[in-house]
């Protein structure tokens, strides 16, 4: 990760921006099942060895600032929500992520099946994800 | 939400841009024609030959998209405005 930055670095401009932008450290990934009346929570998806991926990344965005290659110019959290017609099409969309992907826990895709199964017409699932966007200038 | 979240940084209009992690270039069509170059790279060859195929249903000229990592990137060349590297650290 550190060489990826270095690398990056090495390529952009005097004043240039480095963008990284993450899963939130905490706030997992949530789907819901959205029927025209409520909102129906169904499971946070869990990513298998985020930790430590996490802390690798932080650590390297660290490193270059403290190597003076680069300057810290701010951290904003935010969310957003993506909206599916099908459980398909969840697969899909989580199939698109970088690895590793998110993941359900065990039993909890069986329970959004079984909720889907009930849903009134009109629903749709919505999967929310936080992010976290640290930027970086070059000096 | 992405686009918007990395404007209060800085702006990608007019900028030449590299972006590390590109997948199928979800991300990048979101900015690719506000942006006066973007270059793309994703190790992924699924998620390139995707975003391939999406740029040309889209039409979009400015972007390249290549197979590779950043560290795979030559060391000098033109100087990039702004480098994303989306979900690829």
């Amino acid at each position: 990760m550190v060489h990826a930055l270095q690398r990056a670095g090495q390529r952009l401009r005097s004043g240039g921006s480095l963008i990284s932008i993450r899963p939130h450290e905490t706030q997992l990934p949530l789907v819901s099942i959205i029927t025209p009346s409520r909102r129906i929570p169904v499971a946070r998806l869990p990513t298998p060895g985020f930790d430590d991926r996490q802390s690798a990344a932080d650590a390297a965005l660290e490193r270059v600032v403290a190597e003076g290659r680069f300057a810290l110019a701010g951290i904003r959290n935010g969310r957003y929500r993506s909206l599916l017609d099908n459980p398909t099409e969840l697969r899909t969309y989580l199939e698109l992520i970088n690895p590793p992907r998110p993941r359900f826990p065990p039993g909890r895709r069986a329970h959004l099946l079984d909720l889907w199964r009930l849903r009134p017409r009109g629903s749709r699932i919505e999967i929310a994800e936080w992010i976290v966007m640290t930027a970086l200038r070059r000096r | 939400m992405e686009i918007r979240l990395i404007e209060r940084f800085t702006t990608l209009k007019g900028r030449r841009i590299l972006e590390v992690g590109c997948g199928d270039g979800r991300l990048t069509f979101q900015y690719a024609r506000a942006a006066r170059e973007v270059l793309a790279i994703d190790p992924d060859r699924l998620s390139i030959e995707d975003a391939l195929d999406e740029q040309a249903a889209l039409r979009v000229a400015n972007v390249t998209f290549r197979l590779g990592s950043i560290e795979q990137l030559p060391a000098r060349g033109a100087p990039f405005d702004v480098a994303l590297f989306s979900w690829s650290l």
